[in-house]
């Protein structure tokens, strides 16, 4: 098992594993990698899940079965994985040539969005509320910790964390401790854990499909 | 019974568009209706009026979900649609179904239900956003295709809003027209009635959710115990070739994934190969059943992948690319989701062989001009009628002649699909005679004297017609798993709604594809023995036949209103060697009580269904003002009999009914549900019994309750 921490670290040394720059930074955060090119990435044991859009059929079972084993209920909004936003019309909303974007309503791609545990969320977090599960690699939130204050939500690069109303936390994918319901019951193996070494080609193969298409 | 009930959302929104007046009723109240078609069907008998038309301002339209829909058990994505049907002589109710994402839509934003009435003074479309309901002009949308006003709509209130809306054919009050929301989902019938209430479509963006009483665990266990049992589409429980991991193989089976069979429009090219039954999560591979439609060559070139419903793994949709749609054809994209009918119907009208090019894509165009004018096939009536009318050079002496020379036949004749933009262009506009072939046919009917009256025709008769497929000589209700499915049994089941009748209840065990005999022991297991015949070879009515028929209209009545998709449950049969390849039929009950909380046996809950379709029977009653419903409702299409000359009925080789048999079983059917042997009608007492005594009063003092 390989995981990762400790990324947008700069400089910072690699303990065991692979050693990933600039590429892999920016497929986890979403962000360009050109401009921070010398951060480097530390391996640990766990991983992250990822979608393959040519294989999602839109029945939003990831997104059921994460309701069901977090909140008790079914909720697309406090759901850690989001097909939802995506499914209709892509990752860039309605657009006025929307037959040939992403989405149900266009090229019938779905393109849902996943957390990469990448570091935004614990940098942000002004209460020292999100840490790194040593186990499983994920970003967890410490319910005790957490304020609701929305901080982690807003600067979420893939849009996943929502905070619930009702209590006044933020919530967010935990890799279900190591044992992932969203790949569990989908129907098609379209979202599955990959471990570090494997996360690059699943992620430059999901990025293909987050941009407009031209 | 835990301290909280889940499932229902809590309240049904009503909404009248003449008043403005938008306001809020608790579903308690329809409790013991489940929900869905439930819910539809008592709003309209309390709002009843004599003597309406579906395009009054005073008809309601009810867009229903149930306790189940929205909380992610299996296949309960589907959305019921009730109201008065102007496809039916008197208007007389029925009930459309689309899956989708609407409805659980609707849940996450709070209501279980939107029931609209009335008729606003300029276009408007319904806004909902969690409680937040406004009434928006719709001066932009009026016009629009169904595509661009789902985008148009998705636009002004955010990308994930899912919306339900009809297309130039409902404006037009087209009486075949369709309300469809995204992904190709579409309810027949009803359009027209949206588009005589000038309401463009309904968008909705929920953020709440669905409330489970049981836990995670309990969910996820009865998941994968279904995911264990359940089939392809339809329940075909074994694979359409012979497959490594198969005991069973049956080409009637929709489990098609096979090596060869691909998603060649996938951007990697995917090939299916075999999908045995126990991998899940490779189960949404194992439908995949464009070939079906457009045949392997363009199934293997098209298909990129399958699609469907909320919550289902399934996916009996077929997501198409075919390049040209756009490049050949004009239309904005390259894409088209359909299924069945959607592809079907086009092809029907068109004559084209499977296998043929012109098939393939009279299937794919026809199906991206229905959807986007929003014209609905009358379960492929518009399509027989036009095509029987067509061979028979019968359209010369219906049509004027300058508008029959106007018409491109050349392209019919030469199978060119192109043919469809000029053919349903006219019937959404309603441009000339031609277009009356979407009315009802009813009115269609009397209007070109196709009963036998017409000299110009050689008095034809369409109910002595099979090829025009009419099967209820009263309601004229298309033949839809009829005769031709277990005998009497499937014409048991055709002779209730007003409409044709979408019960898969019996096509699910019928067509699973394992070997008769299995079949049968599955079959005679529940409700006896003769209870499935061998195909078109069948015996008389029997006691086993009329359980199997009232059995499957209830278990139908019960998924449209849990809601739980019908063409895939019930699961009388399943993969699982294991299990002697038995399904289980308790699932449906299981699901409600996890998800409710209230504890709730197979037999209770079919208890409350039945109570739906004799509600249902009841308000048919109550419009047509009859209630002699064997003589003016349940009759059936000469054809029926008097198929195949040359042979008796139980002959084998033949699907034709007898006369005298048939009235027999009706006589057993009506036993069987308590009504009135000599007229068909709910009686007091099967109404008291099921709580139904207010409707037996009402029908009492009208004279339409059997003395």
């Amino acid at each position: 098992m390989i995981t990762r921490r400790g990324m947008l670290k700069g400089s910072m040394g690699v303990a065991v594993g692979t050693v990933y720059s600039g590429t892999l930074v920016s497929f986890l955060t979403g962000c360009g990698s050109d401009s921070n090119s010398q951060e480097v990435v530390e391996v640990m044991p766990g991983g992250l899940m990822v979608v393959n859009p040519t294989v999602c059929v839109s029945c939003r079972r990831c997104e059921i079965a994460c309701g069901w084993n977090h909140e008790g209920d079914s909720s697309p909004t406090l759901a850690r994985v989001k097909v939802e936003k995506n499914m209709n019309y892509g990752p860039h909303g309605v657009q006025f040539d929307y037959e040939t974007q992403r989405g149900e309503c266009g090229d019938k791609t779905v393109v849902p969005s996943t957390c990469r545990h990448c570091e935004v969320c614990t940098e942000v977090c002004p209460q020292k509320a999100i840490s790194t599960n040593e186990q499983t690699g994920a970003k967890v939130i410490d319910e005790e910790l957490c304020v609701g204050c929305g901080y982690c939500a807003d600067k979420c690069p893939q849009q996943v964390i929502k905070v619930v109303r009702s209590k006044m936390k933020a919530v967010k994918c935990d890799l279900c401790n190591g044992k992932p319901a969203c790949a569990q019951v989908c129907p098609t193996g379209a979202i599955k854990f990959y471990n570090w070494e494997e996360a690059e080609a699943a992620l430059e193969q999901y990025e293909k499909y987050t941009g407009l298409v031209s | 019974m835990s301290d909280k009930i889940g499932g229902w959302a809590g309240k049904v929104l009503r909404v009248n568009l003449t008043t403005n007046n938008i306001w809020y009723e608790p579903i308690d109240k329809y409790y013991d209706y489940i929900g869905g078609m439930g819910i539809g069907y008592k709003i309209l008998w309390d709002n009843h009026k004599d003597n309406i038309t579906a395009i009054d301002p005073d008809n309601i339209i009810v867009l229903s979900a149930g306790p189940l829909t929205g909380s992610g058990v299996i296949c309960t994505g589907r959305t019921t649609i009730t109201s008065r049907s102007p496809v039916i002589e008197k208007h007389l109710i029925a009930d459309g179904h689309f899956g989708g994402h609407f409805s659980p839509a609707m849940k996450f934003a709070g209501f279980d239900a939107i029931a609209i009435e009335g008729k606003a003074s300029s276009p408007v479309w319904l806004k909902i956003v969690d409680d937040k309901v406004t009434i928006e002009p719709a001066d932009a949308l009026w016009g629009k295709g169904i595509f661009d006003t789902h985008a148009m709509i998705a636009q002004m209130m955010g990308p994930n809003a899912q919306v339900a809306a009809i297309g130039q054919a409902g404006e037009n009050l087209v009486p075949l027209s369709v309300i469809m929301t995204q992904g190709g989902h579409s309810a027949g019938g009803h359009g027209s009635v949206m588009g005589s209430k000038n309401c463009k479509g309904i968008g909705i963006i929920g953020t709440g959710s669905v409330k489970i009483v049981a836990n995670n665990e309990k969910m996820r266990a009865l998941d994968d115990h279904i995911l264990g049992i359940i089939g392809a589409n339809n329940n075909g429980v074994v694979p359409s070739t012979p497959q490594s991991w198969a005991e069973y193989s049956a080409p009637i089976s929709r489990w098609k994934a096979r090596p060869g069979l691909k998603w060649g429009a996938a951007d990697q090219e995917i090939d299916l190969g075999e999908v045995p039954w126990n991998e899940r999560n490779r189960i949404g591979f194992r439908t995949s059943m464009a070939e079906s439609y457009i045949g392997v060559e363009y199934a293997n070139k098209w298909m990129k992948r399958t699609g469907g419903c909320h919550s289902c793994p399934i996916r009996c949709f077929c997501e198409l690319k075919v390049p040209e749609l756009k490049s050949k054809y004009g239309r904005k994209t390259e894409h088209i989701s359909n299924v069945c009918m959607g592809f079907l119907v086009p092809q029907y009208l068109m004559g084209t062989k499977n296998g043929s090019e012109a098939h393939a894509m009279a299937g794919a165009l026809g199906a991206h001009i229905l959807d986007d004018y929003g014209i609905w096939c009358n379960y492929g009536s518009i399509s027989h009628l036009f095509k029987f009318l067509k061979t028979k050079d019968m359209f010369k002496h219906l049509l004027p002649e300058d508008e029959f020379n106007s018409i491109p036949w050349e392209l019919w004749d030469n199978q060119d699909p192109a043919f469809l933009l000029d053919f349903y262009r006219r019937v959404a506009f309603k441009e000339g005679e031609i277009s009356h072939l979407a009315d009802g046919l009813y009115d269609v009917i009397k209007r070109w004297g196709l009963d036998g009256t017409n000299p110009a025709l050689g008095y034809w008769d369409i109910h002595k017609e099979s090829a025009t497929k009419v099967f209820n000589k009263k309601t004229n209700a298309a033949v839809h798993h009829a005769s031709e499915t277990a005998g009497q049994v499937g014409t048991l089941i055709n002779v209730v709604f007003n409409r044709d009748a979408q019960c898969h209840s019996h096509i699910n065990i019928v067509n699973s594809g394992l070997p008769h005999d299995m079949t049968v022991a599955i079959a005679e297991k529940k409700w006896g023995e003769g209870a499935f015949d061998k195909v078109k070879w069948y015996t008389p009515i029997n006691a086993a036949k009329v359980r199997f028929a009232k059995w499957s209209l209830v278990k139908n009545v019960l998924h449209d209103s849990l809601t739980l998709c019908n063409w895939m449950f019930p699961l009388l049969a399943s993969p699982d060697k294991n299990r002697n390849y038995e399904g289980d039929s308790t699932i449906e009950s299981q699901m409600f009580s996890l998800v409710t909380g209230i504890e709730t046996t197979e037999t209770e809950l079919d208890f409350k269904a039945e109570r739906v379709l004799h509600l249902h029977r009841a308000l048919t009653i109550l419009q047509m003002n009859e209630s002699n419903m064997r003589e003016e409702h349940d009759v059936l299409s000469d054809w029926v009999y008097d198929l195949d000359p040359d042979k008796n009925f139980g002959q084998e080789g033949t699907i034709k009914m007898d006369r005298a048999d048939m009235q027999k079983a009706l006589d057993m059917f009506y036993e069987a549900f308590g009504w009135d042997i000599q007229t068909g009608a709910p009686t007091r007492a099967t109404l008291d019994k099921f709580g139904l005594g207010f409707v037996a009063d009402r029908l009492a003092a009208r004279g339409l309750l059997p003395s």
